[in-house]
């Protein structure tokens, strides 16, 4: 086990404490999902090279609220795109081609602009703040296995409770079962 | 992973899938690309800097002498740089197109070929973004361009289409980086525990900004990527309708036109992906990728610019018929001018290489023949931008005013040495990439793959 992107765990003083099981197959890391679930363990964590629908519906994942800070990224960049036109125009009074100062329809461009630019920058925010990225430590004992075909399933804990989610992993088709203490 | 648009293994039925891979296989072939640059590789990038050293010394001259040396005549006082200016942009399309529409149209055979698209976006935009700089002589006052709080107050005109210009176009730039920046995390990060170079290796790091695949990842990853597709997908309309009205709010002949931003969308599109099947033709037979870009995928962008062609065509018979049919005399004159006059040839060579060339693509042998292909899309952009030289020039050379008629614009050397510096410049982007970022989206085209399932339902 390594940390991203090279160096062990142990070696930069940084260690986890509980079990992961490497699973091949979807369906295995699904149901193993599902058994941990109701033994109790709520604080998984999945780690696959893409995202599977099965393991998103085991894991009871609600949609991402990214898409409401995106949403107040493009309010935001509306009103402030029209704010500037109107502002300016107001504050520096200068009349071209004959027409009305605030002239709102080549102002829709700006806004609409400005609506594009702010709800991806906060879109961009909001993905970083809610994925915690950039992350410097792994929540869990990173494989990069995880990143062409094996799925790893991370029950945190120790003593009797990892041993028994060991047990349930192994029990649900894992190839590997690790216990880090 | 809540917001993915498609379950793994899902394409397989709606779309062409590359053959015979693994996800192992899968990694390995596009972290092929990255390394030790080949000879052929090392003498393009050599004639691509002298080309690029070229278009830098005839810029050189020019900032020194003056934008005479750039061939501007009364009354064609926006020639070759604005041309250059609407090509590059609208090369820039097709990426967007690719990676954005086609995603929220769940068109699974982007999948294997957006990662090239969108990279070209982002250098061709790069591209596309020095010729207003150029074309207003003091590039180093382009921050004018931009409204800040100026000691003197003074703002820039939001009711010109040439200051929307300035936010569509620095809109798109930013959105597409961060789109292509974003779509590589997951890809980087499994670069990141492979490749041996350290520089690369620090590079990945930074990009990967820790990524490891957990479900909280993919589940604000995919519900952010939705966004920037839904965001992307208005943002690319308009940016070409924008640049449309550079020319259509303006009352010139030839130019003052509803038709405008639905036509230039169209073109825009039209030869970004002649340019996009021109790359993946290079890169798929340079780096031996037939499996994981196959005939089917070059076929159906085939098919995308044969569909943009006819549009093309229809909006140039619809100009030549309103032109006709309405009541300017000016509009008509000029039309008559445009394909008769000075500059038939260019207008000719337009509509050949943008509406008679493209009609060999109903023949399926042509489109799966990659050499055939690849002189096609050649002249398809050949055509594309001799539009924008059309539209542009022709219009300005034939104003209202009969006593301008004489003077007649000629190409200079200038002009000639700063666009073939630019294709060095959009190259040197595109060739640093293929040898230092994956060329190919590992993770969506790891989704066509079969799931890997114990028990089959």
């Amino acid at each position: 086990m390594s940390a991203p992107g090279g160096g062990t765990e142990a070696a930069r003083g940084r260690t986890h404490r509980g079990v992961m099981g490497v699973f091949t197959y979807v369906d295995d890391a699904e149901a193993a999902i599902r058994a941990l679930r109701q033994a109790g363990h709520r604080d998984l964590q999945v780690f696959s090279a893409v995202p599977y629908h099965e393991l998103e519906r085991a894991l009871e994942q609600p949609p991402s609220p990214v898409r409401w800070i995106c949403l107040a990224g493009g309010i935001a960049g509306l009103v402030g795109g029209f704010a500037l036109c109107i502002g300016t125009v107001l504050w520096w009074p200068l009349v071209t081609g004959g027409k009305e100062l605030v002239s709102l329809p080549p102002f829709v461009v700006i806004g609409y602009e400005s609506m594009i630019l702010l709800g991806g920058l906060f879109n961009l925010i909001g993905l970083l703040l809610l994925a915690r990225l950039p992350q410097r430590r792994s929540p869990a004992p990173y494989d990069p296995r995880f990143g062409e075909d094996r799925i790893g399933v991370w029950v945190p804990g120790a003593g009797a409770a990892a041993s028994r989610a060991g047990q349930l992993l192994a029990g649900n088709g894992a190839d590997e079962v690790q216990h880090h203490a | 992973m809540s917001g993915t648009l498609a379950s793994p293994g899902a394409a397989s039925a709606a779309g062409p899938e590359p053959r015979g891979l693994t996800a192992r296989s899968l990694n390995e072939d596009v972290l092929r690309l990255i390394g030790r640059p080949g000879p052929v590789w090392i003498v393009a990038f050599v004639l691509d800097l002298v080309v690029l050293l070229i278009g830098a010394l005839a810029l050189r001259n020019e900032i020194v002498l003056g934008l005479g040396v750039g061939g501007w005549t009364r009354p064609v006082m926006w020639a070759t740089y604005i041309t250059n200016f609407v090509f590059w942009v609208g090369i820039a399309h097709c990426g967007t197109l690719v990676s954005a529409i086609l995603f929220l149209f769940r068109s699974h055979f982007r999948r294997a070929v957006y990662r090239v698209a969108e990279a070209m976006t982002v250098f061709a935009v790069l591209t596309a973004g020095l010729f207003p700089l150029l074309h207003v002589g003091r590039p180093w006052f382009g921050y004018w361009l931009f409204p800040y709080p100026s000691q003197r107050g003074l703002w820039p005109n939001f009711r010109s289409p040439l200051e929307w210009d300035v936010f569509a176009v620095s809109t798109y730039l930013t959105l597409s980086a961060i789109f292509f920046l974003v779509g590589l995390i997951p890809d980087v990060a499994v670069a990141r525990e492979r490749v041996e170079n350290p520089v690369l290796r620090g590079l990945y790091r930074l990009m990967s900004a820790g990524w490891t695949g957990s479900n909280r990842q993919w589940r604000h990853f995919y519900g952010a990527y939705l966004y920037f597709a839904a965001l992307c997908t208005p943002l690319v309309l308009s940016v070409h309708s924008v640049v449309s009205w550079d020319f259509a709010m303006a009352q010139v002949p030839g130019w003052h036109n509803t038709i405008f931003a639905p036509y230039f969308v169209a073109g825009a599109i039209f030869s970004g992906v002649a340019l996009v099947i021109n790359l993946l033709i290079v890169i798929r037979r340079a780096f031996r990728l037939e499996h994981l870009v196959t005939l089917e995928h070059m076929e159906k962008l085939a098919k995308l610019v044969l569909l943009t062609s006819t549009i093309v065509g229809y909006s140039y018979l619809s100009e030549i018929f309103m032109a006709w049919f309405g009541p300017s005399d000016a509009e008509r004159d000029l039309f008559l001018s445009r394909y008769f006059g000075h500059f038939w040839w260019a207008t000719w060579t337009m509509f050949t290489c943008n509406v008679i060339l493209p009609l060999l693509l109903w023949f399926k042998p042509v489109r799966r023949s990659m050499p055939a292909l690849f002189v096609l899309m050649l002249f398809v952009n050949l055509g594309m931008w001799f539009e924008r030289f059309v539209i542009i020039v022709t219009s300005l050379a034939r104003p209202f005013e009969p006593y301008t008629w004489g003077v007649n614009y000629r190409i200079s050397w200038t002009e000639i040495a700063v666009t073939a510096g630019a294709f060095a410049w959009f190259f040197l982007f595109f060739l640093v990439f293929v040898r230092v970022l994956p060329a190919f989206s590992i993770t969506e085209i790891k989704e066509t793959l079969p799931v890997p399932r114990r028990r089959q339902p």
